[in-house]
């Protein structure tokens, strides 16, 4: 029995992901077969949460598209200082920000045009990001 | 010298319980802290500071790749076109812009390799497109999975301006 137990705690400790953390539940991500994890884990980057106030069932129950940070929630027009310090912060220590990848989950649901207006305000000057990951989920069908 | 008798030797018990109500509590917390999520990936666009219009210059040496995207008032996908070829909407739309894009690239193939990989798409969406879309073309022109493996066509991608509503 202990034989067995010892099993299920190594199959339990493989399996959980604790680095998923940031991940916000209430994003619906966008599916696609190609969406690959990286191959070279990225030193620099900051994940951005884009979605939907969601029911337990996944129903939206607020049209208007938020960015979760932890509890705390924003509209897009506030995010804006937000950028800014992660892009001061990254000045401060010396990195270049050309390296800093900002990864964007966005929900399957959110307008393009939101997503675009989220880059254009990371290239703002003061802010100058340049390189963004667009989150999905992989999915499993081939054209 | 004197020995004790070993008949006498008592064996001693080792007391397993405390051991297993860790363990036990160890699977519980693994247990209760498991998500069960399915595997995240994503796809890298480089937008490079100074080049926000599609007019920018650009390393490519032919225009890119146009990708047009059009929206109905749901947001849904109204109509796909590939250089100006309309491929029309729903699933199948995207598998006949990934044949495109191969096609393209192919064709590209002739003027060199070089060429090949300095290609770019630029993807260009109605403002109100659901973005469940502009991820399945940038799936559809990044390649496709052949028995398990990624044939890559297209890396460079990028947003051309914005469409205001």
């Amino acid at each position: 029995m202990i034989d067995v137990v010892f099993q299920l705690i190594t199959f339990f400790m493989l399996i959980n992901k604790f680095e998923q953390a940031e991940a916000d539940e209430r994003v619906v991500l966008p599916k696609d077969q190609l969406a690959a994890p990286p191959l070279v884990h990225r030193q620099h980057s900051f994940l951005l949460n884009f979605g939907y106030l969601r029911d337990q069932k996944g129903v939206i129950i607020d049209p208007k598209p938020y960015f979760f940070f932890g509890d705390e929630r924003a509209e897009l027009a506030s995010v804006r200082s937000r950028l800014r310090q992660e892009s001061q912060y990254y000045k401060t220590t010396g990195t270049d920000l050309a390296e800093i990848t900002v990864e964007i989950r966005a929900d399957a649901e959110v307008p393009t045009g939101l997503v675009q207006e989220l880059i254009q305000m990371c290239q703002e000057e003061g802010i100058e990001f340049q390189r963004f990951a667009l989150k999905a989920t992989q999915k499993a069908t081939e054209y | 010298m004197k020995f004790r008798n070993r008949s006498n030797l008592t064996k001693i018990q080792l007391d397993m319980t405390p051991m297993i109500d860790v363990v036990f509590q160890l699977i519980i917390f693994f247990m209760c802290t498991l998500k069960v999520s399915e595997p995240e990936g994503d796809f890298e666009i480089s937008m490079p500071l100074g080049a926000p219009n599609a007019a920018a210059v650009s390393d490519a040496q032919l225009p890119p790749f146009k990708v047009r995207l059009q929206a109905g008032a749901d947001g849904r996908l109204a109509a796909l076109t590939f250089n100006g070829t309309n491929l029309g909407s729903g699933e199948s739309a995207f598998a006949k812009l990934n044949s495109e894009v191969l096609r393209a690239v192919n064709a590209l193939g002739a003027i060199g390799k070089e060429q090949q990989e300095k290609q770019e798409v630029e993807i260009d969406s109605d403002y109100n497109l659901n973005y469940r879309y502009i991820i399945n073309a940038i799936g559809a022109c990044s390649g496709r999975m052949q028995n398990g493996t990624t044939v890559r066509y297209i890396s460079k991608i990028k947003f051309a301006p914005i469409r205001q509503q």
